[in-house]
């Protein structure tokens, strides 16, 4: 009797502890399923989204060259139908990866891209979308978060060989290897600092046309050109099989003080020319003298000079200096180019882009994905104004996991 | 000691059925559990390296051809460096049981890894010429005549630059595919002949369209057309009656009546009625009507009766930009007038109410401007009727006219469809399929 009983007492102990033990893994089993399964639904997610902001204008179809907040998000090019992106539309993204400006003359924030000295574009805060109205628009408030790159395939990288007479070596990379015999146009401009006392800087342009060579490579020379004494800047337009890149180098001789471009108007095309003193509080507070103009990438992939209104003032910093506005001419992408001088021998350039496209800026919208768990990303090739950049986007889903284990 | 025994046997039961069930329950790799769409991305390359239908040049040329090197660099440099590819071109072959031939292939690995994903992209030869056969107007109902005023009898006035002769030309350039009938009224004479309700050539005179070239001034016939109590008012020695009896005829005949520059029916026009009057600015065989023209024309298309009234309605409305539907034709038929105008002889919108032309059955082809409308159809449905009765297309813009904006209207009001040729002809046409595939990690 007492043998039967432990045989039970034996039985029944084994064969719980063997049911929990199954329970466990077939509990594992099921967790990992789930899990796959979430983020697998994140990832077709993300691929969904990217196409809805890729493929889509927005509402209005022209929020990017207006100054109002969309009802409807989306980056597509009206003008267009599939992944062709609105050179404005993204101009009007919040650049979530710049330090952002603050002008006290205007009492406003800027978002900020800046690619290096006199490289930059500044869009008031309350002009430009924000990460929260854009997941407000998208519907994605609260569940899902996510950060949306878009850059430039095509690299071009200038350096200076040889300052006089100057020569330059012009470098086009794609993503995963160098545009071997592709074709640049290019627009090298040069200030001229001559006058007296706050005359205004006069500049010459000159256009050319090369080839690179097999390492994606090419060298331009300016044999009358002396790099060390005068400022300069090159704007180059590669392009092969439908591929377009930018790149753009320059040279100043002054930077102590500059003219700084804000956007202030999409609708009105006005941008505003800043003392930087006044926006940095740093260099020198002396009056500077500029002269603008406006180029622009025509379809045979030359750049062509348009002329601008008021292209030429005087800019002071300090109190009662009000800052002085020039109005774009065109909604076709350009670049601002804004020579400026102190004196005979101080003088520089400063460029910004009208249409992101224009300069190959990188635009970074949304949440710093690092940190969040599991997210996904899905990639695109896309067209803006024929310039090629890739669209990244990244999401994570903000609501967690019903998996106890 | 026995139970003992058939538990170890459940244990081993359940152990194997742990185990069978953790065979089937294969569990997909990280990457296919989150993966990058290959099949968009291979086609956004293929889209991309099109911008400028290089890739299309290239799908054509031979391929020892130096653009094929090209292309893969371009390949190359654009996809990501953990994509691997493989683009193959087919000649699409039309008859037969094949439907495609292999032409060349280009890749840059021996294989694409476990996993790929292909997208197909279709290209046409720039030798191609595609055709488009247009819907008549009138093919599904009655009407589509199109009569353009080509009278050689009658000056014409805010058409600077251009004369009546080469306008209608241009307008039978570009309209006469979307009509059945197209008639170039030679002489005021044949305008007569149309008022009468007689055909000129057989044509369909109900729902027709009139498309007045001489601007501000329309042809009148002499005659019965320019008689007291019909053509000529002579109480206030104007050729505003006349105009009443165009409205009405455009009422009767359920007319569109289109004019293609400023204010409209400001002027009568007949060299050899008026050959010593002239219309004020040194324009002779013209005898000036003023605003009571534009007025009588829509009493007499409201089927109300003559009056002389010499307000001036139209306004100023400056510049003026096409509407979004007026945008969308422009690409659908192909004409492209600069989207913005200066408009200068507005229409009132009160007119729709005053002559039953309900708002609802508007077309406009510039965007209203306060109450101004710039350029619109407008179709007369009388009170109580849910009918047309008459249509007046009104472009009030500043001189010089464009004609384009003209046949950019009729077409926006009408809406004839486009039937386009076969797109795969054979040899015209290869297809790209670019096959992506990701190298490295998991």
């Amino acid at each position: 009797m007492a043998g039967s009983t432990i045989d039970h007492l034996v039985s029944l102990m084994v064969f719980l502890g063997a049911i929990l033990l199954f329970i466990g893994l077939f509990n594992q089993t099921i967790q990992t399923a789930i899990l796959y399964q979430h983020h697998r639904s994140i990832a077709t997610k993300c691929s969904d989204l990217l196409d809805n902001m890729l493929l889509n204008p927005g509402v209005p179809l022209d929020w990017g060259k207006s100054n109002c907040t969309p009802t409807g998000f989306g980056l597509q090019d009206p003008e267009f139908t599939q992944y062709r992106l609105s050179p404005f539309s993204l101009m009007r993204l919040n650049y979530s990866a710049g330090e952002p400006v603050y002008y006290s003359k205007t009492g406003q924030w800027y978002s900020n891209i800046t690619m290096g000295f006199g490289k930059s574009l500044l869009v008031p805060f309350n002009e430009a979308v924000n990460y929260s109205t854009a997941t407000r628009l998208l519907g994605v408030n609260g569940t899902y978060g996510f950060c949306l790159t878009i850059t430039p395939i095509i690299t071009v990288s200038i350096s200076e060989i040889q300052s006089n007479p100057l020569k330059l070596a012009v470098n086009v990379m794609g993503a995963g290897f160098p545009l071997a015999n592709a074709n640049i146009s290019y627009c090298f401009l040069t200030v001229k600092a001559t006058g007296g006392e706050g005359a205004y800087p006069s500049y010459t342009i000159d256009y050319g046309t090369n080839l690179t060579d097999s390492q994606g490579s090419a060298y331009l020379s300016f044999p009358s050109f002396d790099g060390t004494e005068e400022s300069y800047v090159l704007i180059v337009y590669a392009h092969l099989s439908g591929l377009v890149g930018v790149g753009y180098h320059e040279h100043v001789q002054y930077d102590e003080s500059y003219v700084v471009p804000f956007i202030s108007d999409f609708e009105t095309k006005t941008v505003l020319i800043a003392h930087s003193w006044d926006v940095h509080g740093e260099g020198s507070s002396a009056e500077i003298s500029y002269n603008a103009t406006f180029v622009l990438l025509t379809e045979d992939f030359s750049l062509r000079e348009m002329p601008l209104e008021n292209s030429t003032g005087r800019i002071n910093s300090g109190d009662g200096k009000p800052y002085n506005n020039i109005t774009i001419p065109t909604y076709n992408p350009g670049i601002l180019v804004i020579t400026y001088r102190k004196s005979a021998q101080q003088s520089g350039i400063v460029l910004m882009p009208w249409g992101i496209s224009s300069m190959a800026f990188p635009v970074t919208f949304g949440e710093d994905p690092i940190g969040k768990e599991w997210v996904a990303t899905d990639i695109r090739q896309v067209l803006v104004n024929n310039i090629a950049y890739q669209a990244k986007l990244a999401l994570w889903s903000l609501q967690g996991y019903q998996v106890i284990g | 000691m026995m139970r003992t025994i058939e538990v170890f046997l459940v244990i081993i039961i359940i152990t194997a059925a742990f185990i069978i069930s953790s065979f089937f329950a294969v569990l997909p790799q990280p990457r296919q559990v989150s993966p990058l769409n290959l099949r968009r991305l291979a086609l956004t390359t293929l889209q991309t390296l099109d911008v400028d239908y290089d890739l299309s040049g290239t799908a054509f040329e031979s391929p020892n051809d130096l653009a094929w090197g090209e292309l893969q660099i371009a390949l190359s440099a654009c996809l990501p460096p953990n994509i691997v590819y493989n683009l193959t071109v087919y000649e699409v072959l039309s008859g037969g049981t094949q439907l495609y031939t292999l032409i060349h292939s280009i890749s840059n690995a021996e294989s694409l890894g476990v996993s790929s994903d292909a997208s197909s992209y279709l290209v046409a030869s720039s030798n191609v010429t595609f055709s488009v056969v247009p819907e008549k107007i009138g093919e599904h109902g009655g009407g589509g005549t199109l009569y353009i005023l080509n009278c050689s009898d009658a000056n014409g006035w805010w058409i600077t630059g251009y004369t009546a002769h080469s306008l209608a030309e241009d307008l039978y350039n570009l309209l006469s595919p979307y009509f059945k009938t197209t008639i170039m009224v030679q002489n005021t004479t044949q305008l007569a002949q149309i008022l009468d309700g007689t055909s000129v050539q057989g044509e369909t005179l109900q729902n027709a369209t009139v498309i007045n070239t001489v601007g501000e001034a329309v042809p009148i016939p002499s005659g019965y057309y320019a008689s007291p109590g019909v053509g000529y008012d002579a109480t206030y020695s104007s050729y505003a009656r006349y105009c009443h009896t165009l409205g009405q005829r455009v009422r009767q005949y359920n007319w569109t009546w289109v004019s293609i520059v400023g204010y409209p029916l400001y002027y009568v026009s007949n060299t050899g009625l008026f050959p010593n009057e002239q219309n004020t600015w040194g324009i002779y065989g013209m005898k000036d009507v003023g605003p009571a023209g534009l007025n009588a024309f829509l009493r007499g298309l409201d089927n109300q009766a003559y009056s002389y009234n010499t307000n001036w309605i139209t306004g100023e409305p400056g510049v003026v930009y096409l509407s979004s539907e007026a945008l969308y034709y422009c690409n659908y038929y192909g004409i492209y007038p600069s989207p913005y105008q200066t408009s200068t002889r507005a229409l009132p919108d009160s007119i729709l109410d005053t002559y039953n032309l309900p708002e609802s059955s508007v077309t406009y082809i510039f965007n209203e401007v306060d109450d101004w409308l710039p350029g619109a159809v407008l179709r007369h449905i009388a009170e109580g009727d849910n009918k047309i009765t008459g249509s007046l297309l009104a472009l009030g813009l500043t001189r010089t006219p464009d004609i384009r904006l003209t046949a950019l209207g009729l077409l926006c009001a009408f809406k004839p469809r486009l039937y386009r040729s076969e797109y795969t002809a054979s040899g015209t046409s290869r297809l790209l399929v670019l096959q992506l595939g990701q190298v490295g990690g998991a």
